[in-house]
């Protein structure tokens, strides 16, 4: 509909003159038909009355038939405009006499027969019967006919008047609502104003002005508040995307120094590894232009001294001797680096033959006696006799225990140095186990921790007064590694030290075929470590293919690997097996690695494993929170894993005295007639 | 008296273990190189080479195996003196032919032993 779609003042301003011009001319038409109506009765009232007197003044000539003197009163109606025609009848009904109103002659209206006494209205004509009476006797009837003519001037009159009040009225009506409509619709006009530029802006910073408190006015109130709370939500908005995008480049510039990081590190590995492989070869080149001099320096000094003694001087011997001295110290590092960069660069090889242990052990002591003899200490060999034969790499063992006797000779002072040898029986394998005891000064538990390391020597103080290069524990390391055997030393700083040996009867050199993993899902769950004798690491990821290759990796690092699938089985291995330490994936189905890692944590008997952390989660702060000891982020780098596997299994061998020392089974299945008993010696005197 | 003939670059070596070994009765021929090495043992016919292995030019493998390839100096004995302790060298002083092998800087009487035993063993076949 057209009005509905009118501006909201037309609508107001229409409704408002509608119905104030509706209300006057239903009054005011009201009024004029009331008027209407009663100025008709007074009419009739009037053409009555006159009726009555012209019927009075006219009884008389009809009872005498005088129709003159009727005809004279009628005439006397000439006075009156209205009446336009009067007519006596006789009481048989004959027109007596008449009078019409601008004729003589009869009208061609006459009622067709007389009417009892009353008025009527005929066709716009009042018409009045009368009867006329004398004495109480009808002698005739009047009949008046009047026009209306009076009635139809004032109502045509009234009518007039009533279109003018009604027009005059409609404009003021029209002019005062137009004044007054704004009241509504100028606030209204004004909320769409400021919704407009809100909407169209998107300036949510405008107000709508209130100048009323009425609903409008409440409207407005709820439209600001409305404004206000948008206005406040787009700031936040805003503020948020800014933070967005401010966070959004700082990601993009931590990927590119990530990226660039990446590329230095890839980089700087290489060029480690390209160091590396430069200083084994120079190691190898220096060490072989170093023994060349040597080779005169104690070539010369060993003839000189031929001659010298020769010729009877005998004061110069001492002198000469000591050159040589030096010169085969100097001569045994150089030894020792280049055995050293030998394993570094993986070239050290095995040489595998059977031997009498009896008789290197004597052979060793023989050559160690003068080194004992200088510090006034005493060696005491003991052979259980269950020894005889073993097939290993007879220099490497003969190294092994020169190292160890030597030290012990070095850091004891008028004490005893004993060596105590015995086969051992560990689940169907033999061991051989070299024990060397002394009563020297001991290691501290800090010294323990790098004692196997290269270069490592227990402190500066140490270098000064014993002399060494700190290599010999870190080859004999290497060395008992390659045997696949272990290493580990009892000691108390003052109480001496004990340093165990234990290798194969048989040792076999292990080829890339023979040094697989059994697969995941074989590996036996329980005492798996005394099996082989290694250490046992546990690998709990839910990928078949990263517990292949870490298995693979770490059998390959001479550890005993042990994995599980998922959590749960991953802690129940835990307790069995007592692993050296734990690898752990986070993002397995189920039970979930940080829950498996609080589980280990939380638990008194296994909390002291260390776990490593292999996961693509990048989370270390978490993984270290709950307790793990290292975070690897896969794809897992290699050389660190080792380095840390490492670590760990050295850490393990120096604090071992801290924990059982050997595995129980190791000391139930002793065999009984072994004489010495070296590990319980050594727990009852800790005890 | 028997001779050796010692076999070496290094001026310093060679006169130490020449003089020590003429200290223990032996007479001693020397030579720098491979090449006169080679050219010695034939003249000279000693009883033992003591060959260095690591020569100039013609090395000690070199000349070891025309040696022994020869029929007139193919039964005298050779030590081969390596510098390095590689168990390859071992190997590659057996494959070349070498009686025995030591690594300098020589333990003298180490060394002496090996002479001994060999020309034990060759007095005895």
């Amino acid at each position: 509909m057209i009005l509905q779609n009118l501006s909201i003042k037309r609508k107001l301003t229409l409704i408002t003159m509608l119905t104030s011009s509706l209300a006057l001319i239903l009054s005011s038409v009201s009024f004029l038909i009331y008027d209407l109506v009663s100025f008709r009765h007074l009419l009739t009232q009037d053409l009555m009355t006159q009726a009555e007197i012209i019927g009075y003044n006219s009884a008389g000539a009809l009872e005498f038939k005088d129709e003159p003197a009727a005809t004279a009163t009628l005439s006397a109606l000439t006075a009156k405009e209205d009446i336009v025609t009067a007519v006596l009848y006789r009481p048989d009904g004959k027109i007596f006499a008449h009078y019409f109103r601008g004729s003589t002659t009869l009208p061609s209206y006459l009622p067709s027969r007389l009417q009892e006494q009353g008025y009527r209205y005929v066709g716009g004509y009042l018409e009045v019967f009368h009867d006329v009476t004398l004495n109480g006797e009808r002698v005739g009837t009047l009949f008046l006919q009047s026009n209306m003519r009076q009635w139809s001037i004032r109502a045509r009159r009234y009518a007039s008047i009533l279109i003018i009040f009604v027009l005059v009225s409609g404009l003021f009506a029209f002019f005062v609502s137009s004044r007054l409509q704004g009241l509504i619709s100028n606030p209204i006009l004004h909320l769409e104003d400021t919704m407009r530029m809100v909407s169209t802006n998107k300036n949510y910073a405008v107000r709508a002005v209130k100048s009323y408190g009425d609903e409008i006015g409440r409207l407005i109130d709820g439209f600001n508040t409305m404004l206000s709370e948008i206005q406040q939500r787009d700031t936040a908005l805003q503020s948020t995307n800014g933070e967005l995008k401010t966070r959004t480049q700082e990601l993009e510039e931590e990927i590119f120094h990530r990226k660039q990081t990446q590329e230095e590190l890839l980089n700087a590995k290489h060029a480690a590894e390209e160091a590396n492989r430069a200083k084994s070869s120079f190691l190898a080149n220096m060490s072989h232009e170093l023994r060349t001099p040597l080779n005169a320096i104690i070539g010369y000094s060993e003839m000189l001294e031929e001659e010298t003694r020769d010729s009877g001087k005998i004061e110069n011997v001492q002198d000469l001797r000591k050159i040589q001295a030096s010169g085969k110290h100097l001569l045994s590092l150089i030894n020792d680096v280049l055995d050293l960069s030998k394993i570094e660069a993986g070239k050290m090889v095995l040489h595998l033959e059977a031997f009498e242990v009896s008789q290197v052990i004597e052979e060793m002591v023989t050559t160690l006696q003068p080194a004992a003899a200088k510090n006034g200490n005493s060696i005491h060999v003991h052979l259980a006799d269950n020894v005889n034969m073993m097939r290993a790499d007879i220099t490497k063992v003969r190294q092994i225990l020169f190292n160890l006797l030597s030290n012990a000779c070095k850091f004891t002072d008028r004490g005893t140095v004993s060596v105590n040898v015995e086969q051992i029986k560990v689940e169907d394998r033999d061991w051989i186990q070299f024990q060397v005891r002394d009563t020297g000064i001991g290691i501290s538990a800090k010294q323990k921790e790098n004692l196997f390391q290269e270069f490592a020597q227990a402190d500066a103080s140490i270098a000064r007064k014993y002399g060494g290069t700190g290599l010999g524990l870190a080859i004999t390391h290497r060395f008992v590694q390659l045997m696949r055997g272990c290493i580990w030393v009892e000691s108390e700083p003052g109480q001496g030290a004990v340093f165990t040996v234990r290798l194969p009867a048989q040792v076999v050199i292990e080829t890339a075929e023979s040094a697989q993993p059994e697969s995941a899902g074989k590996v036996p769950a329980a005492s798996s470590e005394t099996k082989t004798g290694l250490e046992t690491i546990l690998v709990i990821d839910d990928d078949p293919s990263v517990r292949d290759l870490m298995s693979r990796f770490l059998t390959k690092l001479d550890f005993h690997v042990v994995a599980a699938a998922n959590g749960e089985e991953g802690i129940r291995l835990a307790r069995q097996v007592h692993p050296l330490l734990i690898t752990l994936d986070v993002v397995m189905p189920d039970c979930d690695g940080w829950t498996v890692l609080n589980r280990l944590k939380s638990d008194s008997k296994l909390a002291k494993i260390p776990v490593i952390m292999v996961t693509i989660v990048d989370n270390e702060a978490m993984g270290l929170d709950l307790g793990a000891s290292n975070y690897l982020i896969k794809p897992v780098d290699r050389d660190r894993l080792a380095v840390l596997v490492e670590k760990h299994r050295i850490t393990r061998s120096t604090t071992i005295t801290d924990d059982n020392p050997v595995p129980l089974s190791y000391v139930a299945d002793r065999p009984t007639g072994s004489k010495t008993a070296g590990t319980r010696d050594s727990r009852s005197r800790r005890n | 008296m028997q001779k050796i003939l010692l076999v070496e670059d290094n001026e310093m070596n060679r006169d130490m273990l020449s003089r020590r070994l003429q200290r223990r009765g032996y007479r001693v021929v020397t030579a720098e190189d491979g090449e006169k090495g080679l050219l010695l043992a034939r003249s000279e016919a000693p009883d033992l080479v003591l060959m260095d292995i690591s020569l100039p030019a013609m090395d000690g493998w070199e000349v070891t195996r025309l040696l022994k390839a020869n029929q007139s100096t193919r039964h005298i004995p050779i030590i081969a003196l390596t510098a390095h302790a590689m168990v390859s060298d071992r190997e590659k002083a057996i494959d070349a032919g070498c009686d025995d092998y030591d690594t300098k800087p020589v333990d003298f009487g180490r060394l002496s032993e090996k002479i001994e035993n060999l020309l034990l063993e060759k007095k005895l076949s």
